[in-house]
C-alpha cells in the first residue's frame, strides 16, 4: 500500500485546489455543461415528475386536460405485485451481469498485459469490432446462434455428442433465457471494461510488482493487495456504469422475446416502462416507474457512488 | 482468467534472482504461451458474431439460417449491399449521422473538459451539488422522456435539426465524460504550465504545447465513448428527427427490420446494412486506437 | 492560473463559434420539412406511409397526380418504419405545426388513435370513396360511434401452403372441412416433420379456429367491451386449435413470429422439409420453392414454380367453404390537427380512384375497393387471396387493444393452451384479465 501512495503523490502536488482565488472562474467554466444539462434534461425531467403525478394517457396527449392525481400512480405501482417481481428480477439480473462483466473484463485486461504485443493487438481488434457492431445486428446474430432449429450452438453441442441439444429451445425457460441474455450483454459490455481496465493497468509500474515478487508475494496476493487498490478508481466507475446500464437493459431483452419466449416471466424494468409508455400509452405510469427506477439505481449503486464521492473529496 | 496474473507479474521478472533459473524460465515461457492461446480464443469468441454478420451480409437470403450451418461463404453475393444502399436514404443518413456524431463529440469534449477543469482545480460553493447532480442524472431511464423531448424541440422549431438531437445527446453523455476527464485534468500539474511561462512561453503557447498534449489520451478516450453513444443511438433520434430526410443511420437500419403485409424481413440486407454502419466506427477506432488504449480512464488512476 | 483562465476563454470562444456555425445551415433545413404555411393554396402536405409496402411507382403516381389536380401544392411522401409508427404518431399527430396530413396505420392499430380523436371525421366522404365496396372488416375497425375516421388502404391475406408431393404420397388431397384438415395434418406428422407447423404463441394464426367455429374474442354493447373467451363457440375453437397444435406441430410452445416458409423448403442438404403444411401471408410464396438463380446471378427461391411439389389452399370452414382468417393490411386517415384538411381530402380522392386501386392490385396489394380486386390477377394465388380476404376478420376495435398486444396477453394464453392447459378454466381466467383491458382500464 505504501508504494501506491508514493506513485500517486507527485501527480497531486500541482492539483492542489485553489481555495478562495478567482471565485468567478470555476462558475464560468461550468456554464456550458450546466447550460446543456439544463436545456437537454431540465424540461424533460420536470415533465416526467409532473406527469407522474397526473393521469396522462393518449387522450391527454391529444388535448384532454390532464387531471392531477397526486401519488395515485405510485401507490398503484407499488401495490402491484408484478412490479416487485420485475424489480427484483431486474436487480438480480443487473448485479449478476455487472459483476460477471467486470470480472471477465478485468481478466481480459490482465491477459492483455501478459501476452506478446502481436497477440495483444489481435485481442484488442477482436474486442473493438465487437464493440462497433450495431445492437440490432448483434442481438440478431446471437439469436441465430442460439436458434433451436438452425443455431450453431445446438449444432456444435450435438456434434460434440450432447444429443439432448438437437432442437433444444434456449429461450423457452426463463432461466436459460436469461443465460442467453447474459451471454449477449456480457459480450457487448466486456470490450469497454477490458480496455478501460487495461489502460489503468498500464499505470501500475513494473517496479512495484517486481518489488512485491522479491518480497515473496504470490500472484493472488499481488492482485488482491497491489493491483486492485491501484485500479480501484477505474473499477468503481466502470462497475457503476455497468450497474446503471444493466438495470435498465431493454432492447436486448425485447429482441430476444420477439423470437418466442414467455414474455411475462422474462420482462425486466426497461420492458415494463416500454410496455406502459409506448405499448399502453399510459405515460403517467411510465413516468412514475422511471422515477422509481432512478431511486432503485441510486439504492443499488450507493456503495460505489459513496466511494466515488469519497475519492473525489480526497 | 487468473492464469494471466502470474505471467503478468512474471513479465518484469528477469532481473530478479531465482533459485532455479531454468525451471522458473520454463514455467514463465509456458505461462506466456498458455496466456497467448487463451487470448486468441477470447479474441475469436468476441469476433465470431461480427464474422457471422459479415458472412451473412455476403450470403443470399435464401441460404441464410440453414442446417447444417456453413462457416464460409458458399455462393457469395454483393446483392445484399446493393439492395441496402440503392433506393434508400443511405447517403443522406450517413451525412446526418456524421454531422450529429461530429457535433456531439466536439461539444461533449469541450463542455466536459471545461467542467472537469472547474471541479478538479477549484473548490467552490456548489461544487458538491454539481458533482452529485452529474452522477445522478445519468441514472434516469431515458425511455419515458420522449414526449417531453418532442414537445421541446417542436416548440423551439428545432425538429429535424442536427443541433436539436445533438442537444439531447450531449446532455446524456456529458455527465460520464466529466467524471472521466476530471481524473486526467487533475493529473496534469498546473505548475508545469507556470514553469513553461517562466521559460518564456506565452499563456496560450504554454497551454497548447504543454497541457493539451498531456490531456490528449483522456480526450481521445472520452471522444471514443461519445462517438459510439451518438453513432448507435436511435430512441431519441426517432422523435427528434421525424422527417425521412433527416434520418440517421440507426433509423435507416430500422427501416429494414419490420415485416409487413407485402414482404418479409430481408435478413441479408439487414446484415449488409449493419456492416455498413459498423465500418466508419472501425475506421475511427483504427485512427485513434493507439492513443485510446494508453489514455482510456488512465487519468482516473492519478485522480 | 492566468493561463488556465485564458485557455478557458479561448475554448469558450471556440464553443460559441461551433454553436453558431452549426446552427445556421440547419435553420434552412428545418423550414423545408416543417411545412408550416397555413394558406389553403400553394401548400405542401405530407403523407406518411408505413414500411416499404407502397412501391415507388405508386408513390410517384400520387405525387404527380396530386400536383396536377392541385396546382401550386405539393405532396411529400415519407416512409416510417412499422416498429416506430405508434411512437411517431403519438408525438407528431397532436402537433398542428408538424403533423403529417394523411397517415397510413396498421389496421389493428387504428382504434388506439380513432378513439382519442386523433383523426378527422371523414364520414361524408365514405360514399364517394367507395362506400360499401370498401373492405368491411377494415372499415369497421376505423369507426367510432358510427362515424368513419379511418378507411382501408390495402389488405394482404393468409392461407395454407403445403407440400403437395408429401400430401400426395400419403394419399391425401386438399381438405374441404376444418376437421378434415385436422385429421390430415395429424396423420402427416412425424418426429422430424410437423404435419402443420404452428408455434404455441401464434394467436394471430390461431384465432382463425375461433372465428371458424363462430366464436369471437370480444363483443361490444353500448360502448362497453366484454372478452368472450368463455363463449361455447370460442371454447370449441380453442380446443380444436389445442388438439391440432399438440398432435400436428413439432414447434415449441413459445414460438410466435416464425418464418414458417423455411420449414416447407427442402433441407439444405436436400433432405425432407420440416413441415408438410404452413399458414402464412401471400408474400411467403417468394420465400418458398426450389433454389434457382435470378437475373443478378444470386440464389433465390423459385416462388413455388413446381406445382406438383408445392401448392396452396384456403383454410376450410367447419362446414366447408372458407374459414375466416386474420387479415393483415392497413388503413388511411387524415390527422385531425392537419391545417390542410381540403388538400388531404383531395389526396384521399386520388387514392380511392379506379386508377390507383387498379395499381395497388397490379402490385400484389389487395385493393380496398372490391370492384378492383380482379387487378390482382387470376392465378391461384390471387384467387385464394381474394377468397380468404372476403372471409377475413380483424381483432376487436376496442380502445384498449394496443395495450393488450403490448402486454402479450394472447401470447400467454395461447402458450398455456398449447402446453395442455384446461381451456375452460384458462378462458375464464383470461376473460377477467382482458375485459378491463379492452375498455382501457388496466
Amino acid at each position: 500500500m505504501s508504494t501506491m501512495t508514493e506513485t500517486r503523490a507527485p501527480a497531486r502536488t500541482g492539483a492542489e485546489p485553489r481555495r478562495g482565488r478567482r471565485p468567478r472562474l470555476p462558475y464560468l467554466l461550468l456554464i456550458p455543461a450546466v447550460a446543456v444539462l439544463l436545456l437537454g434534461m431540465g424540461y424533460p425531467v420536470y415533465w416526467q415528475v409532473i406527469t407522474s403525478l397526473q393521469q396522462y394517457g393518449l387522450a391527454q396527449q391529444f388535448g384532454q386536460p390532464p387531471e392531477f392525481v397526486g401519488l395515485t400512480n405510485y401507490s398503484a405501482i407499488l401495490t402491484d405485485g408484478y412490479f416487485w417481481t420485475v424489480a427484483l428480477r431486474s436487480v438480480v439480473f443487473c448485479l449478476v451481469n455487472a459483476f460477471v462483466t467486470v470480472a471477465i473484463g478485468v481478466g481480459v485486461a490482465l491477459l492483455m498485459r501478459a501476452v506478446p504485443t502481436v497477440v495483444r493487438i489481435i485481442l484488442q481488434v477482436g474486442l473493438l469490432v465487437a464493440w462497433a457492431m450495431p445492437l440490432v445486428a448483434a442481438v440478431t446474430v446471437w439469436k441465430w446462434l442460439f436458434d433451436w432449429r438452425t443455431g450453431v450452438v445446438n449444432w456444435l453441442l450435438t456434434q460434440l455428442g450432447a444429443s439432448g441439444f438437437d432442437g433444444h429451445n434456449w429461450l423457452a425457460q426463463p432461466l436459460s433465457f436469461f443465460l442467453v441474455a447474459t451471454v449477449i450483454i456480457v459480450w457487448m459490455s466486456v470490450p469497454f471494461v477490458a480496455l478501460s481496465v487495461y489502460a489503468a493497468l498500464t499505470q501500475v509500474p513494473d517496479e512495484v510488482l517486481e518489488a512485491a515478487t522479491i518480497d515473496g508475494a504470490g500472484p493472488t496476493k499481488i492482485f488482491r493487495w497491489i493491483i486492485v487498490p491501484m485500479i480501484r478508481p477505474v473499477l468503481s466507475i466502470v462497475l457503476l456504469l455497468q450497474i446503471i446500464w444493466d438495470l435498465r437493459v431493454f432492447a436486448q431483452i425485447r429482441l430476444l422475446q420477439d423470437s418466442g419466449a414467455p414474455v411475462r416471466e422474462t420482462n425486466l424494468l426497461g420492458n415494463y416502462i416500454y410496455e406502459l409508455g409506448i405499448g399502453r400509452q399510459d405515460f403517467a405510469s411510465a413516468a412514475a416507474v422511471s422515477i422509481l427506477v432512478l431511486a432503485l439505481t441510486i439504492a443499488v449503486s450507493w456503495p460505489y457512488v459513496r466511494s466515488l464521492l469519497a475519492e473525489d473529496r480526497s | 482468467m487468473s492464469i494471466a496474473t502470474p505471467s503478468a507479474v512474471g513479465r518484469s521478472a528477469p532481473a530478479r534472482p531465482a533459485p532455479r533459473p531454468s525451471a522458473a524460465r520454463a514455467r514463465r515461457v509456458a505461462g506466456r504461451v498458455l496466456a497467448s492461446v487463451v487470448a486468441l480464443v477470447v479474441a475469436a469468441l468476441w469476433a465470431f458474431p461480427v464474422y457471422w454478420m459479415v458472412l451473412s451480409a455476403f450470403t443470399p437470403t435464401a441460404r441464410l439460417r440453414v442446417t447444417p450451418p456453413s462457416f464460409w461463404p458458399e455462393s457469395p453475393t454483393t446483392s445484399n449491399f446493393s439492395g441496402a444502399v440503392t433506393g434508400t436514404n443511405f447517403g443522406s443518413a450517413l451525412k446526418m449521422s456524421l454531422a450529429v456524431t461530429g457535433l456531439t463529440v466536439v461539444a461533449v469534449l469541450l463542455f466536459a473538459f471545461l467542467a472537469a477543469l472547474a471541479i478538479s482545480r477549484f473548490r467552490f460553493r456548489g461544487r458538491t451539488a454539481f458533482v452529485i447532480t452529474v452522477l445522478v442524472v445519468q441514472m434516469l431511464p431515458a425511455e419515458g422522456l420522449f414526449i417531453a423531448q418532442y414537445k421541446m424541440l417542436a416548440t423551439a422549431g428545432m425538429l429535424n435539426t442536427v443541433v436539436g438531437v445533438s442537444l439531447f445527446y450531449v446532455a446524456a453523455i456529458v455527465p460520464f465524460t466529466v467524471w472521466m476527464l476530471r481524473g486526467f485534468v487533475a493529473g496534469v500539474p498546473a505548475d508545469l504550465e507556470e514553469a513553461a511561462m517562466i521559460d518564456g512561453l506565452s499563456r496560450s503557447q504554454a497551454f497548447f504545447r504543454i497541457t493539451l498534449p498531456l490531456l490528449a489520451p483522456g480526450l481521445v478516450a472520452a471522444g471514443v465513448y461519445a462517438f459510439l453513444q451518438a453513432w448507435n443511438e436511435f430512441t431519441v433520434a426517432l422523435v427528434a428527427l421525424p422527417a425521412e430526410s433527416a434520418q440517421t443511420l440507426p433509423l435507416w437500419l430500422r427501416g429494414f427490420l419490420a415485416a409487413s403485409a407485402n414482404r418479409g424481413v430481408d435478413w441479408g440486407e439487414v446484415m449488409a446494412a449493419s456492416t455498413l454502419i459498423a465500418i466508419p466506427v472501425i475506421v475511427f477506432f483504427v485512427l485513434v486506437q493507439n492513443r485510446m488504449t494508453s489514455g482510456l480512464v488512465s487519468g482516473a488512476v492519478k485522480g | 492560473m492566468k493561463i488556465l483562465r485564458s485557455a478557458a476563454f479561448a475554448l469558450a470562444g471556440v464553443t460559441l463559434l461551433a454553436a453558431c456555425s452549426s446552427t445556421t445551415p440547419e435553420a434552412s433545413d428545418s423550414t423545408s420539412t416543417d411545412g408550416g404555411s397555413s394558406a389553403a393554396e400553394g401548400a405542401e402536405i405530407t403523407m406518411w406511409v408505413a414500411g416499404g409496402d407502397t412501391p415507388q411507382a405508386l408513390r410517384d403516381y400520387l405525387i404527380s397526380t396530386f400536383a396536377e389536380e392541385n396546382p401550386g401544392s405539393t405532396l411529400v411522401i415519407e416512409e416510417q418504419a412499422w416498429g416506430d409508427l405508434v411512437t411517431k404518431l403519438t408525438t407528431a399527430l397532436p402537433d398542428a405545426e408538424n403533423t403529417p396530413d394523411v397517415v397510413e396505420i396498421g389496421n389493428t392499430q387504428s382504434p388506439t388513435f380513432t378513439t382519442v380523436g386523433a383523426f378527422a371525421d371523414i364520414s361524408d366522404m365514405y360514399e364517394e370513396l367507395g362506400g360499401d365496396k370498401l373492405l368491411q372488416s377494415f372499415v369497421d375497425v376505423g369507426m367510432v360511434d358510427g362515424k368513419n375516421y379511418a378507411l382501408p388502404y390495402y389488405f394482404g391475406s393468409r392461407y395454407m401452403f403445403y407440400r403437395k408431393d408429401i400430401w400426395d404420397a400419403a394419399g391425401l388431397t386438399a381438405p374441404t372441412t376444418l376437421s378434415e384438415f385436422s385429421d390430415d395434418v395429424k396423420q402427416l406428422r412425424t418426429d422430424s416433420m410437423s404435419g402443420f407447423a404452428m408455434g404455441g404463441q401464434d394467436w394471430r394464426n390461431g384465432i382463425s379456429w375461433v372465428f371458424a367455429n363462430g366464436g369471437e374474442l370480444a363483443t361490444e354493447d353500448g360502448g362497453t367491451w366484454t372478452s368472450t373467451l368463455s363463449d361455447p363457440n370460442t371454447i370449441k375453437g380453442l380446443e380444436m386449435w389445442q388438439d391440432i397444435y399438440q398432435n400436428a406441430s413439432n414447434l415449441p410452445s413459445t414460438e410466435r413470429d416464425v418464418a414458417y416458409w423455411d420449414f416447407l423448403n427442402d433441407a439444405a442438404d436436400g433432405g425432407a422439409p420440416e413441415a408438410a403444411t404452413i399458414m402464412a401471408p401471400g408474400w411467403a410464396r417468394w420465400s418458398i420453392g426450389d433454389l434457382t438463380t435470378n437475373d443478378a446471378g444470386d440464389e433465390v427461391r423459385d416462388g413455388m414454380a413446381d406445382d406438383s411439389k408445392y401448392d396452396i389452399f384456403a383454410l376450410p370452414g367447419v362446414d366447408g367453404g372458407v374459414a375466416p382468417v386474420f387479415a393483415g393490411g392497413s388503413n388511411l386517415a387524415i390527422s385531425a390537427a392537419s391545417q390542410h384538411q381540403d388538400l388531404a381530402r383531395n389526396l384521399l380522392t386520388i387514392i380511392y380512384s379506379p386508377e390507383y386501386q387498379q395499381m395497388l392490385g397490379e402490385n400484389g396489394l389487395g385493393p380496398a375497393n372490391s370492384d378492383y380486386v380482379s387487378s390482382l390477377g387470376d392465378d391461384k394465388f390471387a384467387q385464394t387471396m381474394i377468397e380468404t380476404a372476403a372471409a377475413s376478420k380483424l381483432t376487436p376495435a376496442a380502445p384498449g387493444w394496443a395495450a393488450i398486444e403490448a402486454a402479450f396477453v394472447y401470447e400467454d394464453l395461447f402458450q398455456k393452451i398449447a402446453e395442455g392447459g384446461d381451456v375452460t378454466a384458462l378462458a375464464a381466467q383470461y376473460d377477467e384479465t382482458l375485459t378491463p383491458m379492452l375498455n382501457g382500464q388496466g
